[in-house]
């Protein structure tokens, strides 16, 4: 007979907490520095930045296979804004990716930035100060479906489930915030940097591109406790948010949930890119401070203060509810929102998805409430059975009376810029000369 | 890491290269300035001619005919908008918009075009506009009076050439200036005519040195001459609301881009 714990205790974050208590427990034993330490614990992207241990030198390499900013920890700023594109041949989307990639390439190393003659304007806007440092900066490209459909040139190579962000039963999408031909995702340690980013990239490409929309967000950053654990971050329903994530720091299971391979029926340019799901949901955060506690948790599935699955309350955030024990729901109701993301049976470890979100406070609606949401942003393998699966199973669920998304978008996450004399997006290129 | 951090540092140096060094201004400005006065002084000449035919149609009530003057009217004042700008106190009354006051429409002191685009449009009337008629002649007078003893400070005259693309980039392309009117391709050519004058009078002063700058920025004219094209009426332009998402994207960054590239201007000619 199948012991069901055991199915269910093989889950990713089970996996993760082995790991994070790991490394922790070696950087107690070894009495190493307080940011080695951290360091060595912020390495998924579940993982709350950790409190007093971000530094401008930190720095993501921005060479690879794939493309920084998707399975490396979030720092505690993101954003990511939704361009339209000029191109109308490849030669001009060429010219546009190597602006692009020149401007990634000095921008997440850092260096002095250029002084003209001061009758000009300043070729940086020195937010920064004279010397710009990495700060962890990641800068992400992905391409909108309307890239390639208003491209006959481009249409034949569109990635198989890239479509037009379809509208689900809850939304509410405001087309000022919706689709684009080009998202970028740029986090940083601080907020300065993210911006400083972005208006060198408007900067260098206002004849190839126009900004279409951005929402800036943050993660919670966290002081770990003192076994070295650093909890996930809260979001602004309060409750921990990324912990049944999968573990990004194992390479053969981001493989698996986030990288597009070579066997998928992907187009060959493809290999090594993600879908990226960006979703702008507001919380109606009055309304949800107005709802009891106990409801909270129940529509959630997970203890709120805690984190811990409702039939394990005296567990953690990475203890793993095991719903064969639990077939009507009383501990963990059907329809929590966790329960109908992830079924944790066979089935569902199709629909796997690396979610890194970021919280997004705005301002004040009309009515005077709270604008505030989450930046919601995942990334998979396959549209299809990732995001747009769970979404469908999400449909309906009784979260939805205090959500509402209204921006967003699909698009695909192009793969690395594999070593200095390449850009972002030449597998792309070369493949629509070629065709 | 810092091989690839050299690899960056050079490649921005790259697409910075070209026009980072200005030169010492120039007498030779002194003719462009004073052709550029004679240009303002005539279109400010017209906007008083224009602005006394169509402030007489509002007051005598006649709804249709000051429709038809309002958006050739206007051409004069934003090709020279840069001028104008200087002072602040006119260009408020004559051409100021509801979102400056707080009651917007509502607001008694909402004056100027606006005022009465939005009583001609939104209320198909020029009921209680004579007042408002009155004061816009005035004030377009006023401004002749002022142009006409103003010594042109350069800096002001050559930074206007990218003055009037950033107020299109910044408030026209989203189509916001006349709103009940949807008139803007007349003010986008005032616009950019305005702009086109100014690079054209200082062209010869820089076309050796910065011949591929000059290329660039005409290459940005050319794209604006001809989506624009697309949209002609008669003499004038078909409402805002008919040019189409792919033309307002291309419009969007030939502006973006003349304003990123006229910022320099200034520079190039020398002047602080
Ligand atoms: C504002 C909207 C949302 C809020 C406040 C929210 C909140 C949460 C919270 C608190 C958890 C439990 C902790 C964790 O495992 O991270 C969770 C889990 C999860 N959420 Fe969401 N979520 C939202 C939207 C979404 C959306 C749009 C999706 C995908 C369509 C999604 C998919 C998931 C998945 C897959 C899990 C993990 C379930 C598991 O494996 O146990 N969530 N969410």
């Amino acid at each position: 007979m199948r012991d069901p714990k055991n199915l269910l205790r093989s889950s990713y974050s089970f996996n993760r907490r082995r790991l994070l208590t790991g490394f922790g427990a070696t950087a107690l034993g070894g009495s190493l520095s307080g940011v080695v330490r951290a360091e060595t614990l912020h390495h998924s992207v579940a993982d709350a930045p950790v409190a007093n241990a971000a530094s401008p030198e930190d720095s993501v390499p921005h060479l690879g296979l794939h493309q920084a900013g998707v399975v490396n920890a979030r720092p505690a700023n993101g954003m990511v804004a939704s361009f339209d594109v000029l191109a109308r041949d490849a030669d001009e989307l060429e010219a546009l990716f190597r602006t692009l990639t020149a401007r990634i390439a000095f921008l997440t190393v850092g260096g002095p930035v250029p002084m003209l003659d001061p009758k000009l304007p300043p070729a940086d806007s020195g937010l920064l100060g004279p010397v710009v440092r990495p700060d962890n900066l990641t800068i992400t490209l992905s391409l909108g479906a309307s890239l390639f459909d208003d491209r006959p040139w481009l249409a034949p190579l569109k990635p198989k489930h890239l479509t037009r962000m379809t509208r689900f039963p809850n939304d509410a999408l405001d087309a000022d915030i919706c689709h684009g031909d080009l998202s970028i995702q740029i986090c940083a340690n601080t907020q300065d940097t993210t911006i400083h980013a972005l208006r060198d990239i408007i900067k260098a490409s206002s004849r190839q591109m126009i900004l279409k929309w951005k929402q800036e967000g943050n993660v919670p950053v966290i002081t770990p406790g003192p076994d070295g654990r650093a909890e996930s971050a809260r979001n602004f329903l309060g409750f921990r948010d990324g912990s049944a994530n999968p573990d990004s720091s194992d390479a053969a299971e981001m493989d698996r949930v986030v990288w597009v391979g070579p066997d998928e029926g992907e187009p060959a340019w493809a290999t090594g890119g993600s879908y990226q799901v960006v979703r702008i949901i507001r919380n109606f955060v009055e309304r949800w401070d107005r709802t009891p506690f106990g409801e909270q948790e129940r529509i959630m599935g997970r203890a709120k203060m805690t984190g811990a699955p409702l039939d394990r309350r005296e567990g953690s955030e990475f203890d793993v509810p095991d719903y064969a024990s639990d077939p009507e729901g009383k501990a963990t109701p059907m329809d929590a929102h966790i329960r109908l993301a992830n079924a944790r049976d066979e089935a569902s470890r199709a629909n796997i998805i690396l979610r890194r979100p970021f919280n997004y406070s705005n301002g004040v609606t009309r009515s005077g409430q709270l604008d505030q949401g989450l930046l919601f942003i995942c990334y998979q393998a396959n549209l299809e059975q990732g995001f747009i699966t769970v979404q469908r199973k999400l449909n309906g669920e009784p979260l939805e009376e205090y959500i509402k998304p209204v921006g967003g978008g699909f698009f695909y996450t192009l793969p690395g810029i594999r070593d200095a004399s390449d850009y972002v997006g030449s597998s792309l290129i070369a493949a629509a000369r070629g065709a | 890491m810092r091989i690839s951090g050299l690899v960056g540092a050079s490649a921005l140096a790259l697409v910075l290269s070209s026009g980072a060094f200005a030169q010492e201004a120039s007498l030779d400005l002194v003719e462009p300035i004073a052709e550029y006065k004679i240009y303002v002084s005539e279109k400010v000449a017209k906007l008083v001619e224009d602005t006394t035919a169509f402030t007489a149609a509002v007051k005598a009530g006649e709804v249709d005919k000051a429709k038809a003057l309002f958006a050739p009217t206007r051409l004069s004042y934003e090709a020279i908008e840069p001028i104008a700008e200087l002072f602040s106190d006119l260009d408020v009354s004559i051409d100021s918009r509801a979102d400056d006051y707080e009651k917007a429409e509502a607001d008694p002191e909402f004056p100027g075009f606006h005022r009465i685009e939005y009583g001609l449009w939104e209320k198909n009337s020029a009921e209680g506009l004579a007042p408002v008629a009155d004061k816009l002649l005035a004030d377009v007078k006023e401004l002749e009076g002022r142009i006409a003893s103003l010594t042109f400070p350069p800096e002001k005259v050559v930074g206007g050439a990218a003055v009037l693309m950033e107020e299109v980039a910044a408030t026209k392309i989203s189509g916001e200036e006349d709103r009940y009117s949807h008139t803007d391709l007349w003010d986008f050519r005032g616009n950019f005519d305005g702009a086109r004058k100014i690079v054209d009078l200082v062209r010869p002063l820089i076309a050796e040195k910065e011949a591929d700058f000059l290329k660039t920025v005409d290459a940005n004219f050319a794209t604006v001459d001809t989506t624009l094209a697309k949209y002609k009426d008669g003499e004038g332009y078909v409402t805002y609301d008919k040019l189409t998402e792919d033309d307002r994207k291309v419009l969007a960054a030939a502006v973006n881009t003349l304003a990123e590239d006229l910022s320099t201007l200034r520079g190039k000619l020398g002047l602080d």
